[in-house]
C-alpha cells in the first residue's frame, strides 16, 4: 500500500510519541529546529507505512496524519 | 512521499481558529484523550451543535478553550451541578465533562453523588493525573497509598470507579491514553446510554508527578502504562485502588442498560 505522511512541522512539540508507537519504523526525530525549539519527526523509510494510523491517533497536538495516495486507492 | 508544507489536519474542523499549538505540556496524556474524543465524534458522524463540553479549572479546563462544540468553562467544584443545569435546559444535546481532580472529588463531591443518584444524563471523562499541577506539594484524594507530599501529608486515595458505581452510574469504565483504541469504543458505548456514565483516564502528569518517578519522557511514559497496567473487563469496583506495587487495573467495569 502507498500512503502518505503528512507532518506539521510548527505544531510538533517533539514527545516522540508517534516515532516509538509506530511498528513499521517508518519515522525518526530531524535535525531540524521548529521556532518553539522542538525537533519535529521526519519520515525515513515511507515504504514500510502500512496506514495503520496509530502516529495520528496517539499525537496530542494534530500534528501528524495519514493518507492512501491515489494511485493506491484506484488499485483497492 | 513526504509533505512538511503547512496543510489542515483532518480534525481542524473540531477546533477553534486554527491554534498553533496546544497548550499543554510535550505528550500530556490530556492531548490524546482529546483526540480520541474528536476520533469519537467523527465516527459517529454528529452535528457539532448537538455536543455541549463543559469543562473546569486547570489543565484539563483548558479543553473547553480548545474544542469547538458548544463549550463552557466552571469554576472550581461545579462542573457536574453546571453540566446538569446545560442538560436540563438543552435536552436534545449530548453533555459531555471533561473533569479534573479539582472538579469534583473535593468540592464538588455532594453534587457528583446527587446528580449520579439522580441519573441524569451526562458523560463524565475524567483525567486523573494524580496531582493538582499547580500547587503540586500537597496530599490530593487521589494520591496513591503508601505516598506522602513533601510536607508528609496523608491521604487514603479515592477509588472513583467505585465512588461512580455506588453513586449509581450506567456505564464506568478506566483507561489510559496507551490504550486509546479502547476508549475510544468505550467513549461510543457511553454515549448513547440514557443515564449518568464514567469514564477514569490515569494519566500522571509528567512534569511534576511522572518526573519524580524518572519518566518524564513521554514515549517512555507510554511503556510504563504497557507494563504497569492489566486489562481485567467486569472486576470488582472494590479491587480497583491504585497503589505503587500494584498495577493498574483497567476496563469497563459497570455496563447497565
Amino acid at each position: 500500500m502507498k500512503a502518505e505522511v503528512h507532518i506539521i512541522n510548527e505544531r510538533c512539540k517533539g514527545c516522540n510519541i508517534c516515532i516509538e508507537i509506530c511498528q513499521a519504523s517508518v519515522l525518526e526525530i530531524s535535525e531540524e529546529i521548529n521556532s518553539n525549539g522542538y525537533h519535529p519527526p521526519v519520515v525515513k523509510n515511507i515504504e514500510a507505512c502500512i496506514n495503520c494510523g496509530m502516529c495520528e491517533m496517539f499525537c496530542p497536538d494534530f500534528a501528524i496524519w495519514v493518507t492512501v495516495t491515489k494511485e493506491a486507492e484506484v488499485n483497492i | 512521499m513526504v509533505k512538511n508544507i503547512e496543510k489542515s489536519h483532518p480534525a481542524d474542523c473540531f477546533l477553534r481558529a486554527d491554534p498553533v499549538s496546544s497548550v499543554w505540556c510535550p505528550g500530556c496524556g490530556i492531548g490524546t484523550v482529546i483526540n480520541t474524543f474528536i476520533q469519537t465524534v467523527e465516527k459517529l458522524n454528529i452535528d457539532l451543535n448537538e455536543i455541549c463540553v463543559v469543562s473546569g479549572i486547570g489543565c484539563t479546563g483548558k479543553v473547553a478553550e480548545y474544542l469547538k462544540f458548544k463549550s463552557f468553562q466552571v469554576n472550581d467544584g461545579e462542573v457536574i451541578k453546571y453540566a446538569a443545569k446545560v442538560k436540563s435546559e438543552n435536552s436534545d444535546s449530548k453533555v459531555v465533562v471533561f473533569s479534573n481532580n479539582a472538579d469534583f472529588l473535593v468540592s464538588g463531591a455532594e453534587d457528583f453523588i446527587e446528580i449520579g443518584k439522580n441519573d441524569v444524563n451526562i458523560l463524565v471523562i475524567h483525567i486523573n493525573n494524580i496531582i493538582y499541577t499547580i500547587t503540586e506539594n500537597r496530599a490530593i484524594p487521589t494520591t496513591p497509598f503508601m505516598r506522602a507530599s513533601i510536607n508528609k501529608d496523608f491521604e487514603l486515595p479515592f477509588n472513583i470507579p467505585h465512588l461512580a458505581k455506588s453513586c449509581g452510574a450506567r456505564y464506568v469504565a478506566r483507561w489510559t491514553p496507551l490504550h486509546a483504541g479502547w476508549l475510544m469504543y468505550s467513549i461510543i458505548d457511553a454515549f448513547y446510554k440514557k443515564g449518568f456514565s464514567v469514564i477514569e483516564v490515569i494519566s500522571p502528569c509528567l512534569m511534576y508527578y511522572a518526573s519524580n518517578d524518572r519518566m518524564a519522557d513521554a514515549a517512555g511514559r507510554m511503556k510504563f502504562y504497557d507494563t504497569n497496567s492489566v486489562i481485567k473487563q467486569d472486576e470488582f469496583t472494590e479491587n480497583l485502588d491504585i497503589r505503587i506495587n500494584n498495577k493498574i487495573i483497567i476496563g469497563k467495569f459497570v455496563d447497565k442498560k
